[in-house]
C-alpha cells in the first residue's frame, strides 16, 4: 500500500502549486513590476510609455517634498517607538507583576483602537482635533487655556505629533499583549530571589524584566519601524492628505498622490522604490543597534 | 508599599483606559445628536435617542450597500484565505526538502516588501484582466496578500501534531487527501480559528486597495464610502450623520473582538507572534 513517488509529487504540485502560481501572479509580479515601471515616464495610457532610464530617481533626489516626507516618516517612526514601547512596556508590566484584578478589563478595552480601521481612527480623530466642534479646543477652553486652541491639523508645527498621537493610541494595546506574552514566560522564582536579596521593583524591573523580554521587545521595535514606514501614510492621507501644504506628508501618501491623483506612474514607482530601500536600510541598521547577547539565567 | 504602588499604578491604567473609550462614546453620542447639539454641547449626552442619523448614513450615504460589500469580501477573503494556506503549510512543515526551505522563505521575504510598490502594476494587471471594480477580486487579492502570514502561524500549529497518527492512517489506507483534509484540518483548529479572526479583522477595515481598485459607488467598502462620507458630510455638515457612519463600521468589529477575544489573545501570546 506504499504510495508511489508520482502520487506523492501530485500530492505535493497539488498542495503547493496553485497558491503558489496565484502569489506569482498578483505578489512576486507586481513588486517586480514596480521596479521596472520606475524607469518610465508614464500616464496610465499605455500608448505614451517612455523609457527615461534614471530620469525619476534624479527627479526624486531633487525633489524637496520628498526630503520632507522623509523627515516625516522618520518623525513618526521615531516618536512611535518611544511613545509605545514606554506605555506599553509600563502597562504591560502592571498587568502582569501587580495582582490587578480588574486587568483583563484593561488588556480588552486597550485592544479595541487595534480592531478599528485607521480610517474610521483617522476620521474620529480629525474631528477631535476640528476647530469647531472638536474635543481638544473645547476641553482646552474649559480649563481656562483657551488661547492654546488652534486648528492642530491645519499647523504648520502642530499637524505631526497631532497625527503621532492617534498613531500610538492605536499601537499600544498589541504591543501590551506581545510583551506580556513575554513576561509570564520569566519565571517567577526570579523575582522571590530578588525580593529576598532586597532589590527594588525598579532594580528587577531593569536587571530581569527587561533583559529577559529583549526578543519580545526588540521584536515590537523593528515591527513598529516597519510598520510604520509601510503604512502611517494611510492615517496622513485620511486626516490631512498631506497639508497643509506639504507639512505631514510622507512617502506613501505622496506616491499615492503622484500616482493616482496626478497620474505619473513612472514617478510613483520609483517613490514605491525609495520606499523598499529606505525600509530595508533602517531595518537593518536597528537589528545591528538592538543586538544584545541572549541573557539566560 | 505593595497597596501603595497598586494604587500609583492604577491610575495611568484608568487614565488610558479613558483615552481609549472617551472618543469612542464621544463618537457614539454624536451618532445621536443634532448638528446644533454637536455645537454647542461636545460634552453632553444627546437629548433623545433617536436612529436617524443611523438610517441616513444607511441609506443615504450608502453606509447600507458599502456594509454588505466589506461583509462579503470579508467572508469570501477568509475563506479563499484558508483554502490557499492549509494545504501549502501541511506540505511545507511534513516535506522538509531544499525546495521547500527556499519557498519559505520566499513567502518570509514577501513579507518584508512594503506592499505599496506593488500597487501600481497590480492596478494595471487588474485592469487588463478587467478584473478592477470587482469584489471577487479584491477578495482574491486581500486572500494572496494575507498566505504568507497565515502559513506561518499554521505551520506552528501543523508541527505540534505527532507524525504517528498520520503513520497510523496510512496503515489504515487512508489518502494522503484524506489526512490533510480529515484529520490535519480538523486538528489544528484553533490555529484556524486565531489566524481567520485576524485576517477577518484586517479585510474588513482595509482601505487603501480598496480605494485603488474599487471604482463605482456601489462596489465601494465601508472604508472607502466612509471616507467619501467625510468629504460629503463636511460639505452638508451632517455631523450626526458622519458619527453615525462611524459607529456602523466599528460596533460590528467591537462585538465580534469582545466574543472573540480570548482567542485572539491566546493565539498573540502563545506561539503565533515569537
Amino acid at each position: 500500500m506504499a504510495q508511489t513517488a508520482k502520487q506523492r509529487y501530485l500530492f505535493l504540485a497539488f498542495c503547493l502549486l496553485p497558491t503558489f502560481l496565484l502569489f506569482l501572479v498578483f505578489t512576486i509580479y507586481p513588486m517586480l513590476g514596480g521596479l521596472y515601471y520606475s524607469f518610465f515616464e508614464w500616464s496610465g495610457t499605455s500608448s505614451v510609455k517612455t523609457f527615461i532610464g534614471l530620469d525619476n530617481y534624479i527627479k526624486l533626489w531633487n525633489d524637496s517634498i520628498i526630503k520632507q516626507a522623509i523627515f516625516n516618516d522618520f518623525f513618526f517612526v521615531f516618536v512611535k517607538v518611544i511613545g509605545i514601547m514606554i506605555l506599553s512596556l509600563f502597562f504591560a508590566v502592571a498587568l502582569t507583576q501587580l495582582r490587578i484584578k480588574e486587568a483583563p478589563f484593561y488588556r480588552i478595552v486597550f485592544f479595541f483602537p487595534n480592531i478599528m480601521s485607521v480610517v474610521v481612527i483617522g476620521i474620529l480623530w480629525q474631528f477631535i482635533y476640528d476647530p469647531s466642534i472638536g474635543l481638544v479646543n473645547s476641553l482646552l477652553t474649559k480649563v481656562g487655556l483657551s488661547e492654546w486652541a488652534r486648528p492642530w491639523l491645519g499647523d504648520m508645527t502642530w499637524v505631526l505629533p497631532s497625527i503621532a498621537i492617534p498613531a500610538i493610541w492605536a499601537g499600544i494595546g498589541l504591543f501590551m499583549l506581545l510583551l506580556m506574552g513575554g513576561i509570564s514566560n520569566v519565571p517567577k522564582s526570579l523575582y522571590e530571589a530578588a525580593d529576598i536579596d532586597g532589590a527594588s521593583e525598579w532594580q528587577q524591573f531593569w536587571r530581569i524584566t527587561v533583559p529577559l523580554i529583549w526578543p519580545q521587545i526588540k521584536t515590537s521595535i523593528l515591527y513598529i519601524i516597519i510598520t510604520s514606514l509601510n503604512g502611517s501614510f494611510v492615517l496622513v492621507q485620511v486626516m490631512t492628505g498631506g497639508g497643509p501644504g506639504s507639512a505631514s506628508e510622507v512617502m506613501g501618501s505622496y506616491l499615492y498622490q503622484r500616482a493616482f491623483e496626478d497620474f505619473q506612474f513612472g514617478y510613483g514607482a520609483a517613490i514605491g522604490v525609495l520606499i523598499l530601500v529606505v525600509s530595508l536600510i533602517t531595518v537593518l541598521i536597528s537589528q545591528l543597534i538592538l543586538k544584545k547577547e541572549k541573557v539566560e539565567y | 508599599m505593595k497597596a501603595f504602588s497598586q494604587i500609583m499604578v492604577r491610575i495611568p491604567l484608568i487614565l488610558w483606559a479613558i483615552i481609549v473609550i472617551f472618543p469612542l462614546v464621544w463618537m457614539f453620542m454624536g451618532a445621536f445628536k443634532t448638528n446644533a447639539e454637536i455645537f454647542t454641547s461636545p460634552w453632553a449626552l444627546p437629548q433623545n435617542f433617536n436612529f436617524s442619523n443611523f438610517a441616513r448614513a444607511w441609506n443615504d450615504f450608502n453606509i447600507g450597500r458599502a456594509f454588505l460589500n466589506s461583509f462579503f469580501v470579508t467572508a469570501f477573503g477568509s475563506i479563499l484565505t484558508l483554502a490557499l494556506s492549509i494545504p501549502t503549510a501541511y506540505a511545507l512543515e511534513r516535506i522538509r526538502s531544499k525546495m521547500g526551505e527556499v519557498l519559505i522563505n520566499v513567502y518570509l521575504a514577501s513579507m518584508m516588501i512594503p506592499a505599496v510598490l506593488g500597487w501600481i502594476p497590480l492596478f494595471f494587471l487588474l485592469m487588463k484582466l478587467n478584473l478592477l471594480d470587482n469584489l471577487w477580486a479584491l477578495s482574491l487579492i486581500y486572500a494572496i496578500s494575507h498566505v504568507p502570514f497565515t502559513i506561518f502561524i499554521l505551520i506552528g500549529f501543523i508541527g505540534n501534531i505527532p507524525k504517528e497518527l498520520e503513520e497510523a492512517a496510512t496503515v489504515d489506507g487512508m489518502s494522503q487527501y484524506g489526512i490533510l483534509f480529515k484529520i490535519i484540518t480538523p486538528l489544528i483548529k484553533s490555529g484556524i480559528m486565531t489566524v481567520t479572526i485576524l485576517n477577518a479583522i484586517s479585510y474588513w477595515n482595509e482601505f487603501f486597495m480598496a480605494l485603488i481598485l474599487l471604482q463605482t459607488e456601489s462596489n465601494t467598502t465601508l472604508g472607502v464610502a466612509m471616507n467619501l462620507l467625510k468629504t460629503k458630510a463636511q460639505y452638508e455638515s451632517a455631523w450626526g450623520v458622519l458619527f453615525a457612519g462611524l459607529c456602523i463600521a466599528v460596533i460590528p468589529v467591537i462585538i465580534f473582538y469582545t466574543i472573540f477575544q480570548r482567542s485572539i489573545t491566546k493565539g498573540m501570546t502563545e506561539g503565533a507572534i515569537k
